[in-house]
Parts: C-alpha cells; sequence; structure tokens
C-alpha cells in the first residue's frame, strides 16, 4: 500500500491553480450560471441531508460561525466569525457564548437577535412548537442541554459535558440561522436568510435563482448580481453545456473524474480542481443474521476486497483508501499509514490476503464447490450501483455468488431500517471533518442512521473520551484507535474516499473548493466575474 | 365485418401453384421484405438462444484494465466503463428483449383473446363492462401505463413483462372480439349450434382457430413496440435492473456520460434495437399483406 | 346526432371515472411513499414524526378518503398541493404544459408535412421501386427508438457545432428557439411522420380502387387530376383522424425526449414525480393525458360520424 501517500499527495493538487495575487480588483455584477446536478426536495439547507440542498441554498443564510471560506482544509484554526462577532467557552468548557452583530436584518427587513438563535437550536434539538419535517442532525446537539440568550445580542450554548467539536458543527453549511418569525413551511419554499443573496424562485427540476441582497450587513458584498442554478440530471449534457460556454461553473464537486478528461479537452482554459468530497463508499453489512454473524465470514469479505480496482475503474486512480476518517493528507483524523496496513484487506497483496479469505470461508464451510449464495441490496443511483457491480466481481473469488438487488430510493432506507439486507452497498458523507459527527452518526449503539445495528460499548466508551479532549494531538491517538478498531470489527468496511472535480470559466474568481468536505464551503458572497 | 377465409388468401397471393417449401420460396419471392425481416428475426432469436457460445466474455466480469476500450480485435464493439465487453452483453442482451418481447406479447395476446373471446360471445352486460374497461385501459398511452406498473411492481424481469402486456390486451381483445362477433352469423356456427353443441365447445373448437390468423398479425405487430417499450422503460431507469445487459439500460446514464468519450457504446446498443424492432416490423408487414386483405396497403 | 353526442360524452365520463379509479389505486400499490423518502433523505426516522407527516398529507386517511377528497377537489379546480414542492399542484402542471404542447404541435406538423407527401406519392407510385424504398424507410422510422435518435442528434450537434441545445423557456433568438423546440420536435416527429406516411399510403390506395376514381379516369381526367384531386381529398379525413389520434399517444415519445433533451415539461415532469411518489402531481397529470386522449378520440368518433352516418347507429 505504498500508494496510499502517493494517493493522498495528489489529493491536493490541482489541475490548474487558480491566481489569487494578479485577479486583480473585484468587479461587480454579472449572474453566475451553474448547472445543478439534481431537483432538491425543498429549499430548507436544515431539513435535506444532501448537499444539493447546501449549494444553491448557502448563500442565502449566515451562520453563527463559518469555515474561512478561502481555505481549503476545514479545521477548528478555520473558523472565523459570521453572525457572530466573537465567541468564548466558559472555564469548565461547559458554556460556548457567542457576541451577535446588532446590524443585520432579514431579507423581509426584521432585525436579527438572539432570539432567532435560540429559535434555530431548540428546533433543531426538537424542543420548540414549531417542527421539521426531518431533522437528520438533530444528533449533532445531543450534548446541548439548552440555548439560552442574554439581551439581543449574545447566546449561550450550554453542554452536558465539554465538546469541542461543536464549534465546527456550527460552521458547517448545514448550520445556518433561521429566522424566528418564518414557518418551517415557508422556510422549505421560499426561505427567508440574511445573508448575501435573497431568495428568487426555484421551479423544481428546472432551476434555482437567487439575487444579490443589497442591504448585505458586509459592506460592498457581494460582487455578483445573482446566481441562477439550472437543473439538468444528465451529467453528459450538463457538461456539454459548460464546455460550450451555457454555463459559468459546473455544480461544484459533480464532475467525474472520468469527465474531467472531457471539459480539459472541450475547454483547455478551464479552471478545474480535484478534491476529496469526504463521502465513503462502504459495505453494510447485516451481523445479526447469518452469513454476516459469523466473524470469519466478515473477514473474508474485507480479505476480499481490491481497493484499487474499484479506484482505477471509478476514478482512474485519482480517489484515497482509509479507514472511517478521511485519509491525509486533505483529512485531519485519519490514522497513519502504517497503521492502516496493518489491518486485514489493507494489505498490498490482494492475492495473499483472498488465499486468506479463502481460508476463512473453508473454516466456515464454503468452497468452490459450495458456494455462497447472497444478495447485495444498493440503491438504484449509478454512484451506489456501480461499485456494487465491481463488487460482486471480486468476492466471486471467495467463493461468494452474490446477486445484485437494486432498491428504489423510495424503498432503500425502510428496507435497510427493517435489516432485511445481507450485505449492501452504502455512501456516508461527512458533512464536517471531525470524529464526533462520523463516529456517533454511524457506529454508536442506537443511533439512527447506524445502519448495521454494530454496539460495542467498549469502543462506545472511547468515543466519549475522544468527544470531550480538547487536545487535538491526544484526541487523534484515540480516534486512531477507534478508527482501527472499527475495521477490524468489520462493522462497516471502507472501500474507499471519492474525489471529484469542479470546473468554473477563467474569468470566474476567487473560488475555493474544499478539500475535506463538500457541504461547508459555497457562501459566495466575494466570487466575482472579469469580463 | 367479413369473414376472412385465408386459404384463398393464400391461394390469391400465388402460393396454390406449389406446395411445402417450393411455395415457401415463392413466398419469400415474393415478399422480398417479409423474407428479409424474417432473416433478421431468426438471426435475433438464434443469438438469444446460443448466447453464451457466440459471446466472447462473461458480460458481467468486470476488467479494470481494459475499460472504455474501443473496438478492437480483443473486443469487437469495445468494453464499457467497467471493462465488461459490449459484444458479449448485447447477445446477451438480446435474451432479455427476447423475452420480454415474447413474454409480454404472449401473456397480453392470451389475455387479449380470453377477454375478446368472452365479450364478442357472451355480449349482454358482460359485453359492455370489458368494452369500457378497454376503453379505459386505452385511454392511457402505453408507455405511461407501463411506467405507472413498472414502479407499482417493482424493477424485475416478469415484472417488466407484466407490465407492457397489460397495455396490449385491449388491442388484442377489440380485434378478436370484432372477429367473433362476425364468426357468430357464420352458417358453421349456426349449424353447430343446431346439432346442439354447448356454447363454451363452440367458441373453443369453432370460433377462436377461426380468429387466429388475426392474432398472428397482431401479436407480431406488437412484438416490436413491445422490444421498444422494454428499450425505453429500462432507459428510463425503471426496467431490467444492472448487471443485466439490456440494451435499453446501456444506453442509458452510464453511456450517456460517455457520448463523446466512448460512442460506441451510445451506437451499438441503439443499432442492436433497431435491428431486431425493424426485422419484427418488416415480417409483420408481410405477414398481413398475406393474411389480412383487409389492411392490405 | 344530438343524441349521439349526449351518448359518447356519458361514455367519456365514464372512461374517466375509471381511469381515475385504476390510477389512484395502482399508486398506492406502488411500493414506499412521499414520507418514506423524505425520511430516507434525512437518514433516520422517528416513527412519531412519520406519523405527523403521514397525517400532514392526508396519507393516513382511509384510501376511499383520499380518492373521495381528490374527485371532489377536482371538480372544484382544486388539485390539491405537491408533496414535494407544497406548491398547488396546478400551479406546478400548468407551466408545464405550453412547453410539451409545442412540442407536440411541432412533432405533429413536422409527421405532417414530411409523412403525408411520401404516403401520396408511395402510393401513387405502388409497386415500384420507390414506393418500395419509402416503405422501408417509414418502417425504419417505426423501429428506432426515439431516446436513441434524441442521443444521436446530441452527439451530431456537439460534434459538428462543437455545443448543444440547452433549454431556456425565453430563447432569444430564432436558432435558439429552432435548436431548442424543433429539434427535439424532430426527434420524436419522426416516428410520426412513419406512421403517417404508412396510413397516408394505405388510404391512398383504398380510395384509388374507388368506383368514382374508376369513373373519373374512364372519364379522361389526367392521372394528376385524380391522383391528387379527387384522392387526396377523400383520403385526407383517415388521414387527419389518425394524426388526431396519435397526437395524443405522442406523450410516450415525449417522456424520453424531454428526458434526452433536458427539457422541463408535462412528460418528464410525470417520470419525475412518479419516482418522488408525488402522488397529487402524478394522479392530475395522467388524468390530464387521459382527457387529451379522450377528447380527441372523441372528436375524432363526431368527426367521423358526422361524415358518415352510419356509424351513428353502427356503434
Amino acid at each position: 500500500m505504498r500508494s496510499v501517500h502517493a494517493l493522498g499527495v495528489a489529493a491536493l493538487v490541482m489541475l490548474a491553480l487558480p491566481d489569487p495575487t494578479f485577479a486583480g480588483e473585484p468587479k461587480s455584477g454579472g449572474i453566475l450560471r451553474v448547472y445543478h446536478r439534481d431537483s432538491p426536495g425543498s429549499a430548507s439547507i436544515h431539513e435535506g441531508a444532501t448537499y444539493s440542498i447546501n449549494i444553491p441554498f448557502m448563500p442565502v443564510f449566515n451562520n453563527l460561525v463559518m469555515f474561512d471560506q478561502h481555505k481549503a482544509q476545514n479545521s477548528q484554526d478555520t473558523i472565523v466569525p459570521d453572525l457572530a462577532e466573537s465567541w468564548a467557552w466558559s472555564a469548565d468548557k461547559k458554556i460556548l457564548t457567542f457576541k451577535l452583530r446588532n446590524d443585520v436584518k432579514w431579507h423581509d427587513g426584521k432585525p436579527f437577535t438572539s432570539a432567532d438563535v435560540k429559535c434555530t437550536f431548540d428546533m433543531l434539538m426538537g424542543k420548540s412548537q414549531q417542527k421539521f419535517r426531518q431533522n437528520p442532525r438533530k444528533s449533532w446537539y445531543d450534548q446541548v442541554n439548552e440555548v439560552t440568550t442574554n439581551g439581543d445580542y449574545e447566546a449561550s450554548f450550554n453542554l452536558k459535558r465539554p465538546q469541542p467539536a461543536l464549534l465546527s458543527l456550527l460552521a458547517s453549511g448545514y448550520t445556518p440561522v433561521y429566522p424566528c418569525h418564518v414557518s418551517p413551511a415557508d422556510m422549505r419554499t421560499k426561505p427567508i436568510g440574511t445573508g448575501p443573496f435573497k431568495f428568487v424562485e426555484f421551479k423544481a427540476n428546472e432551476s434555482i435563482k437567487i439575487a444579490k441582497n443589497p442591504d448585505y450587513w458586509k459592506k460592498g458584498l457581494p460582487y455578483l448580481d445573482g446566481i441562477e442554478y439550472t437543473i439538468i440530471t444528465n451529467r453528459s449534457t450538463a457538461i456539454l453545456g459548460f464546455v460550450s460556454g451555457k454555463f459559468d461553473m459546473t455544480f461544484p464537486t459533480e464532475v467525474s473524474i472520468p469527465l474531467l478528461k472531457d471539459v480539459k479537452s472541450q475547454a483547455p482554459n478551464a479552471v478545474c480542481v480535484v478534491e476529496p468530497v469526504n463521502v465513503s463508499t462502504n459495505i453494510i453489512v447485516n451481523s445479526s443474521n447469518p452469513p454476516f454473524d459469523n466473524l470469519d465470514i466478515r473477514r473474508a469479505l474485507a480479505l476480499a476486497l481490491d481497493r484499487k480496482a474499484f479506484i482505477q475503474i471509478q476514478f482512474e486512480g485519482q480517489a484515497d483508501i482509509g479507514g472511517t476518517m478521511l485519509p491525509a493528507p486533505a483529512g485531519l483524523w485519519a490514522m497513519p499509514k502504517e497503521m492502516l496496513e496493518q489491518i486485514p484487506g489493507y494489505g498490498p497483496d490482494v492475492e495473499k490476503n483472498r488465499d486468506e479469505a479463502r481460508k476463512l470461508m473453508q473454516k466456515a464451510g464454503y468452497g468452490p464447490d459450495k458456494r455462497l449464495a447472497i444478495k447485495i441490496a444498493t440503491r438504484n443511483i449509478p454512484i451506489y450501483r456501480d461499485p456494487a457491480i465491481i463488487l460482486i466481481d471480486q468476492i466471486k473469488s471467495i467463493f461468494i455468488d452474490a446477486e445484485l438487488d437494486v432498491v428504489d430510493t423510495a424503498q432503500w432506507f425502510p428496507k435497510v431500517a427493517r435489516k432485511d439486507y445481507s450485505l449492501g452497498l452504502n455512501l456516508t458523507g461527512n458533512a464536517v471533518d471531525d470524529p464526533d459527527q462520523s463516529f456517533y452518526e454511524n457506529y454508536s449503539c442506537g443511533s439512527e442512521r447506524n445502519y448495521t445495528g454494530y454496539c460495542n460499548k467498549e469502543i462506545e466508551k472511547l468515543f466519549d473520551q475522544q468527544s470531550m479532549e480538547f487536545d487535538v494531538a491526544k484526541r487523534k491517538k484515540i480516534v486512531w484507535e477507534i478508527d482501527k478498531k472499527l475495521q477490524e470489527d468489520v462493522a462497516r468496511p471502507i472501500i474507499f474516499h471519492s474525489r471529484t472535480g469542479s470546473c468554473w470559466q477563467p474569468y470566474v474568481k476567487n473560488i475555493t473548493i474544499m478539500s475535506n468536505s463538500s457541504y461547508n464551503g459555497y457562501r459566495y458572497e466575494d466570487i466575482w466575474m472579469d469580463k | 365485418m367479413a369473414v376472412v377465409n385465408y386459404d384463398s388468401e393464400l391461394r390469391r397471393a400465388g402460393a396454390h401453384a406449389t406446395h411445402g417449401w417450393r411455395r415457401l420460396a415463392f413466398l419469400a419471392q415474393r415478399y422480398v421484405l417479409g423474407t428479409f425481416g424474417l432473416i433478421i428475426m431468426v438471426l435475433f432469436v438464434w443469438t438469444a438462444l446460443s448466447a453464451d457460445l457466440i459471446s466472447r466474455y462473461d458480460p458481467l466480469t468486470v476488467d479494470s484494465a481494459h475499460r472504455l476500450a474501443p473496438p478492437s480485435w480483443a473486443h469487437w464493439l469495445g468494453t464499457d466503463s467497467f471493462g465488461r465487453d459490449v459484444w458479449s452483453r448485447i447477445v446477451h442482451g438480446a435474451r432479455i428483449s427476447l423475452a420480454v418481447g415474447i413474454g409480454s406479447t404472449a401473456l397480453g395476446a392470451t389475455l387479449g383473446v380470453i377477454v375478446g373471446l368472452i365479450s364478442g360471445y357472451l355480449s349482454g352486460w358482460v359485453d359492455l363492462v370489458f368494452q369500457r374497461v378497454t376503453d379505459i385501459l386505452q385511454s392511457l398511452p402505453l408507455l405511461v401505463l407501463a411506467l405507472v406498473m413498472t414502479a407499482a411492481l417493482g424493477p424485475s424481469l416478469h415484472n417488466v413483462i407484466i407490465a407492457i402486456a397489460i397495455p396490449l390486451i385491449p388491442t388484442v381483445s377489440r380485434v378478436i372480439r370484432a372477429n367473433t362477433l362476425a364468426l357468430r352469423e357464420q352458417p358453421f356456427v349456426e349449424a353447430a349450434k343446431s346439432i346442439g353443441m354447448s356454447e363454451t365447445r363452440i367458441a373453443i373448437r369453432h370460433v377462436l382457430p377461426n380468429t387466429l390468423a388475426p392474432l398472428i398479425v397482431l401479436a407480431t405487430a406488437q412484438l416490436g413496440s413491445t422490444i421498444l417499450t422494454e428499450a425505453s422503460l429500462s432507459f428510463l431507469g425503471l426496467g431490467i435492473p444492472e448487471p443485466y445487459p439490456s440494451w435499453g439500460r446501456m444506453l442509458s446514464e452510464s453511456a450517456a456520460e460517455y457520448v463523446r468519450t466512448a460512442p460506441w457504446l451510445v451506437i451499438f446498443p441503439g443499432v442492436a434495437i433497431s435491428l431486431a424492432v425493424f426485422g419484427t416490423n418488416l415480417f409483420g408487414d408481410a405477414l398481413r399483406d398475406i393474411l389480412d386483405p383487409r389492411q392490405r396497403g | 346526432m344530438f343524441a349521439y353526442i349526449v351518448r359518447r360524452l356519458a361514455l367519456m365520463l365514464v372512461t374517466l371515472f375509471g381511469i381515475s379509479v385504476i390510477i389512484f389505486v395502482l399508486l398506492r400499490v406502488v411500493p414506499g411513499n412521499i414520507v418514506d423518502i423524505l425520511f430516507d433523505a434525512a437518514g433516520f426516522v422517528d416513527p412519531a414524526d412519520k406519523a405527523n407527516l403521514e397525517k400532514e398529507l392526508g396519507l393516513s386517511q382511509p384510501i376511499v378518503v383520499q380518492y373521495f377528497n381528490w374527485i371532489s377537489g377536482l371538480l372544484r379546480g382544486d388539485l390539491g398541493y405537491s408533496y414535494v414542492s407544497e406548491k398547488p399542484a396546478l400551479q406546478e402542471i400548468l407551466p408545464r404544459i405550453p412547453i410539451t404542447a409545442k412540442l407536440a404541435g411541432l412533432a405533429l406538423l413536422f409527421s405532417a408535412s414530411i409523412g403525408i407527401p411520401l404516403g401520396v406519392i408511395s402510393a401513387v407510385h405502388q409497386g415500384t421501386r420507390l414506393d418500395y424504398t419509402l416503405r422501408v424507410i417509414s418502417l425504419s422510422g417505426l423501429s428506432l427508438p426515439s431516446f436513441w435518435l434524441g442521443l444521436l442528434i446530441l452527439m451530431a450537434s456537439v460534434s459538428l457545432f462543437g455545443m448543444m441545445p440547452i433549454f431556456n423557456p425565453n430563447p432569444k433568438t430564432w436558432t435558439e428557439a429552432f435548436a431548442i423546440y424543433a429539434v427535439p420536435a424532430m426527434a420524436v416527429g419522426f416516428r410520426s411522420a412513419a406512421l403517417t406516411m404508412r396510413i397516408t399510403r394505405s388510404s391512398m390506395l383504398e380510395i384509388l380502387r374507388q368506383d368514382y376514381i374508376r369513373t373519373a379516369r374512364a372519364k379522361g381526367a389526367s392521372e394528376a387530376s385524380v391522383n391528387y384531386h379527387h384522392a387526396l381529398k377523400n383520403a385526407v379525413l383517415p388521414v387527419i383522424t389518425v394524426i388526431g389520434i396519435e397526437a395524443a399517444f405522442l406523450i410516450g415519445g415525449l417522456i424520453v425526449t424531454e428526458t434526452v433533451f433536458n427539457i422541463p415539461g408535462i412528460a418528464r415532469f410525470l417520470v419525475e414525480a412518479l419516482r418522488w411518489r408525488d402522488y397529487p402531481i402524478v394522479q392530475n397529470l395522467v388524468m390530464f393525458i387521459a382527457c387529451v386522449v379522450v377528447f380527441t378520440n372523441f372528436v375524432v368518433d363526431l368527426l367521423y360520424a358526422a361524415i358518415d352516418p352510419r356509424i351513428r347507429f353502427g356503434d
């Protein structure tokens, strides 16, 4: 696995670098035309779990704090003020207090106050009268006792125990502040924010339009007059539109590696960037039913994976191999390469691994004459289906004959929740590159998104231990330990972490694509066009 | 509606002069296009039946080293984004197209015949009800009904067959009903009645055999459209799921992504669909010309 | 004639009622509903939240009540709200109709202007090499899947012009309008042109065999006058009626073509709404399509009845 490092380095190599120093004085005006990959279900960021919503609507809002929009790698150190001018932890690290700006108005003219902050987070914690239809990130606030206000311009988060990661969660593009006086239903159809752009219209399957907020509280911003997203679900149609100049920018992180070559050959001037998206493709294993209740068979499965072949086919080699946490250098929390290679199935010699896997299978009673027949469930979407097809092909070598069980999007979740599968191919996106977000959500006992039902009290204790640790170096050590154990238990074997491209025309200035998250970098208040 | 004497029609077409193979040869000469269609159909069926023999690779085997290879000696029609051999997938795809084509046509025709016979023979309120149901089914475009049906049943081979078969029922039952109505007035049916044959027996022994010819004409004509409908459903992602090599599916999503970098992924499955449908259309046309002079152009 | 119209109208209502029942039941058979999809997107489900949402959307009511609510709303002109966009269904459906109607209209125009002349030529030259060639072309037209034709057109447009039409509701130039509407319309219309040609040919042939044509010939009318004056005039009616019926059934071709060309008309909307289990959109759209079909059939029948009185008694 010598190449893991090389792959990691490649993560930051951009195909072309926008040159910020010679960009000149920003020019105002112009409508940025972008295509959108699909029609989002609503306009409400809090009720969504896909960046199909974040990307077009993040410019409508502000957060309390946000990740610096021009530092590609999000971390605690890149968090900057937004609606909060400053923030401070109490001495016992259980209260996080924000001082709010007093010059901010909602798009409908009402003033922004601490009540709006309280409303937003009460709603997220399920404490308010008005409810979201769906509240996918409720668990982010599990450690928050309550949000209190002190006057109109101060709000505090009172925690059950210290949780340094909370600040990162608040900085995510997933965590805008909503107005108290607008109902969740209205936020889904015509959102009101405080951000640089105002919502104009959203036509399902057609377009989304937002326009400059002339009264934006950051004086002189935004530069653009508006942003127009045209919804085009067929990728190659969309790319052709970009190549022929109908769009100023592709949908961020939506250009696959094979299509990127196409773009570069057709539009050699286009600026393209390839970054990890912090979405892992993984196998969910139903360990509560035969045959995968047998750890030997689970191990054999892990050993049979040829991760490089996956990456070769889907990414022409450009993706990363790692555990649960996004691999370095883009990822902050990934275990070192030496540690990773000790985990069964991550060793460089695939044939040797598979020999071992076959022995495990034979031990469990299977062999060339007695093959194991299973179904692999996955959603009817190419990014799910494609790796499943490769997986089926690979596990043939360890006496498993798998058939693809393609599940319609409408039935996927109920099926998984019923544990009505033996293997499933799944994608897990991480909004923030932080262990708290990933571990609790996907591996803690009883979490709704812990699809496999994996539950290990020992590891659970470690989750809490790392979560309370303010010392980053110490926290990393614990996180590595946890990640290694999760892989060894074959809780949810991670196949790869994908990378994708984003492209824009050379006259579009000041865009930064984040390198360890695809949910946080779309405020677009200081993007401008040189034409 | 008049009843057609098919034997005399064949004779009128000139086939009376000869017998057996020579009669066939004569027809082949007279209906060149139909013969050409028949040849395509035979090839199509043969391909489907012997797919394992003529394909050169397993249609499902992934080969990361040879992805998106252009057509070459090793891969006659190139490979797809998984490195799967396009020729082998098209050859195996013929099975799916054939299974759906024949399966849904047979199912739709059988149900249509039953409905048509009952409707035409019993008349009265049964006929009235069947007629209205037929009206209803015919008021929905084939693809719309098939779309909702596949969504309701879930994507799988036999569900697609059912979803395409149901909209065929009214087309078939209409023709059978009309034919049955006409036959009922025929002397030989009257005769059978007068010697005390039961209604069911008359329907099965006398009426049914005499509706076979228009049925064959109709079924052949529908075969092409069922193949096209399956391709459309699969193209929309509602047909037969991956990894089975359905032609329509081969053209959708992944192929669309490679429209320019790998045009062979777009061209060959489309050629396969068009050719198969073209063959059945040519043959169906000739068959209609021979057997059903009322529609003769 | 009046009694006939009344009877036909009554039948029409029965048919539409039947369609509404069938589509309503079929949709509820479809596994999974919008609630599952919304919660799937969220990644987890709280049974209480789910029950709330089902109640909010009216999905917890007995199916008969749901059906009654829908129909009574429909009669009042209230189509309900889209589950996904939460906008009135009417507001979602109406603006898409002109887009699809324009495409369908252009496709029919294309099909008639190509199909009728070629059909006449084919009939007049029956049995010649020209007739054969034209018949083969029309059959091949019936054999090409319209989505494949669309993909080929896109491929060609990109390699020839380095660009492709991207839908824009308000095209600025004539060329843009042409690219946006006419090109996809041709992809759909190709198939109907083939069909129109076949029907024109056979109805021309039938009329050319009629007595009055023979009489005209016997009276020494010129070949051209017989073909184009006497025969074509009489052959046009069946052709027009068939084009009318075909108009309703163009929707199948439009579904795939709107998908290929990314056109936000009602045909593609139907597929998207089905995917989201957006019942109010799907059932109203299907009813709309059915109404168009049934109404076209009605008009066609009336036309026939007006011309051929025997039909009124023969039905």
